[in-house]
């Protein structure tokens, strides 16, 4: 499912993705304005929130609650770090491991009921998050925490010490970090766990009768998907320096839903990738105003809804499947 | 606690209360019957609020017939967005939740651009305060009550004895029988959106006297429907009902002792009666 085209060479592939992997090492000194890396980096934190909506998708829970786990792990973070002394490089872990924890609690009580409760749940959850943060003082309260020191400096032996001044480190952890959830989530997508999350989406009744546990794959889904937001959060906190809970209020998650579906939510990888990009870039290169982007995005999503709910990968398909019935109808005629 | 506190703080409970039923059985009506996810709800209730106050201040109206006319407006523009998007999406939840989210920021956005960030006030209709013994009550609030349960049982009246809301009954236990026999279901999805948004008008209207009308409103409206709907059950209007009126009364009360966490609060306790009844307290555990 990371690719639906025919990518069938082995050696053709790995060549893509050495090419690839070439093209995003190197991105840093290709485009030298910080502005534009600024916005790369944002592009990934996206691309990860929104694999976290599309892996939770993949097993049939739609979620407006992944700011929520990603705000979790920012203050979880911030708090290890400012009121705890502990590194960065062992509170970034901590932080996906607390947002995990949290998910878990929350998932036990809310996964029970999918469907459209499920959704409400998580939108009151992140809604909760919010106010928890903004009406806790010791938190920074609405007016959030500022001066989160940057992530430690790293020694490389016999190199050079890696300082974290400039974007460019920044960029090489966040794509570290982006790497490490695309192998993560194509490994369990490729497994029996993925298998089984794909049938409960299909068919939950008749995932049970096979000996699907439906409840402990859902907390599962839910707990691995939160777990990673909270990691990006740790990494956002460290990054902007600064938190605020209007950060992650409601919106964000619904901006993370148009990414998931913008891309299509049938291509967990790729999907999340395409739809993040352009909803970060386009509206920065378009010069759309801030005044106004809502009304784009949500014109946008309603067109998307009605017209590609498959998203823009699936228009390949979409075109092949209309070609097909034109050529039965000629058959026919 | 005084008599007087405790009174007030009851009658401001239950009034917000009101309007969260209202509200909380709009979205279930529209849930139930015509199985549209419609998170844009608070965005009709805001609506309602904007139409009462546009009526009444730009086009000097009095209250009764602002109240019409937003009922109207909102009717109107909940029927657009059933014949634009919700017909051709209905009953599938993920398009659902994109195209009303859609819908939301929209509506949210331009009523911003129109109206702009400035708290507007209408003013107040039932003017004066009613003094029992040496309990003051304030006219407009008290007033909230029987409004919202005039149109309530509005409501019930018209689900259990007319014809329409028996289709409409038909409808929500079985679409497929219920085209079956006759009913025109296409027609009955539109009036289950079309009833159930201006059911979130009316709430929004019957509240801007009362409170600042201002964009956000809505939003806030809506988790606060979610959350009724969660603690109710999403099945019968029955769980909107005891939902609205036990959190009108929670925040009420709450605000008083616990301050700004009372919300924070309220959703827990929400949380932990999930614990033992999943689908809520009148609802039920399907799988969809």
């Amino acid at each position: 499912m990371l690719l639906k085209y025919k990518i069938n060479s082995p050696l053709k592939r790995l060549i893509g993705l050495l090419s690839l992997g070439v093209i995003l090492i190197s991105l840093p000194f290709l485009i030298r304005s910080p502005y534009y890396l600024h916005l790369v980096i944002m592009a990934c934190i996206n691309i990860v929130l929104a694999m976290t909506f599309s892996l939770m998708f993949s097993a049939g829970l739609i979620t407006l609650g992944a700011a929520a786990f990603w705000a979790i792990g920012a203050y979880a973070s911030t708090v290890l770090v400012m009121n705890l002394g502990i590194s960065f490089w062992l509170a970034l872990p901590f932080a996906g491991m607390i947002a995990g924890i949290f998910a878990f609690a929350f998932g036990l009580i809310i996964v029970r009921t999918p469907g459209f409760i499920f959704v409400m749940e998580t939108f009151v959850i992140n809604m909760m998050v919010v106010h928890a943060f903004g009406h806790i003082t010791q938190l920074g309260g609405w007016g959030g925490i500022c001066g989160i020191p940057r992530p430690g400096a790293i020694t490389i032996p016999f190199i050079y010490q890696i300082t974290f001044a400039t974007k460019i480190p920044y960029y090489y952890l966040i794509l570290l970090i982006l790497l490490m959830t695309v192998i993560v989530f194509y490994a369990l997508h490729s497994s029996r766990i993925g298998t089984a999350w794909r049938s409960i989406k299909l068919n939950p009744g008749l995932a049970q009768t096979l000996g699907i546990n439906l409840f402990r794959y859902r907390v599962m889904v839910f707990t691995i998907a939160s777990a990673f937001a909270g990691l990006t959060g740790s990494f956002y906190a460290h990054y902007y320096e600064t938190i605020e809970p209007e950060t992650f209020i409601i919106f964000k998650s619904l901006y993370i839903q148009i990414y998931g579906i913008l891309g299509g939510l049938n291509f967990y990888i790729l999907g999340p990738t395409i739809g993040a990009s352009i909803m970060t870039f386009a509206p920065e290169f378009l010069r759309i105003t801030q005044e106004y982007e809502p009304i784009y995005t949500g014109s946008m999503l309603i067109l998307l809804a009605i017209i590609l709910p498959g998203g823009i990968l699936s228009i390949p398909e979409r075109i092949s499947a209309l070609s097909r019935q034109n050529k039965v109808k000629k058959v026919k005629q | 606690m005084t008599t007087q506190l405790f009174i007030q703080l009851l009658v401001n409970g239950l009034a917000s209360g009101m309007i969260y039923v209202m509200a909380a059985s709009g979205l279930i009506l529209v849930l139930g019957v015509a199985r549209i996810f419609n998170f844009a709800h608070g965005e009709f209730y805001m609506l309602g609020a904007y139409g009462v106050f546009a009526a009444s201040i730009l086009l000097n109206l009095n209250f009764t017939l602002s109240l019409v006319l937003s009922m109207v407006i909102v009717g109107g523009f909940a029927a657009l967005c059933y014949g634009t998007t919700f017909h051709y999406i209905r009953g599938q939840l993920l398009q659902c939740a994109a195209a009303s989210v859609g819908w939301s920021m929209l509506i949210k956005q331009v009523a911003l651009l129109a109206f702009g960030t400035k708290e507007r006030g209408i003013p107040s209709v039932f003017r004066g305060l009613i003094k029992i013994g040496d309990i003051t009550l304030s006219k407009e609030r008290l007033m909230v009550i029987p409004l919202c349960i005039i149109v309530m049982c509005g409501l019930y009246v018209f689900l259990m004895k007319t014809k329409t809301g028996k289709a409409m009954r038909a409808v929500r236990l079985d679409s497929e029988a219920a085209s079956l026999q006759g009913i025109d279901v296409t027609r009955m999805y539109l009036v289950a959106m079309v009833m159930g948004c201006t059911l979130a008008g009316i709430a929004g209207g019957i509240i801007a006297p009362i409170f600042s009308v201002v964009p956000a409103m809505g939003h806030d409206m809506l988790t606060l429907v979610l959350l009724i709907i969660i603690l109710g059950g999403a099945e019968s209007e029955l769980g909107a009902v005891v939902g609205g009126i036990v959190i009108g009364l929670f925040l009420s009360f709450g605000y008083f002792f616990f301050g700004g966490l009372t919300e924070v609060i309220t959703f827990a306790s929400v949380g932990a009666i999930l614990i033992f009844r999943p689908g809520g307290l009148f609802g039920s555990v399907v799988e969809v």
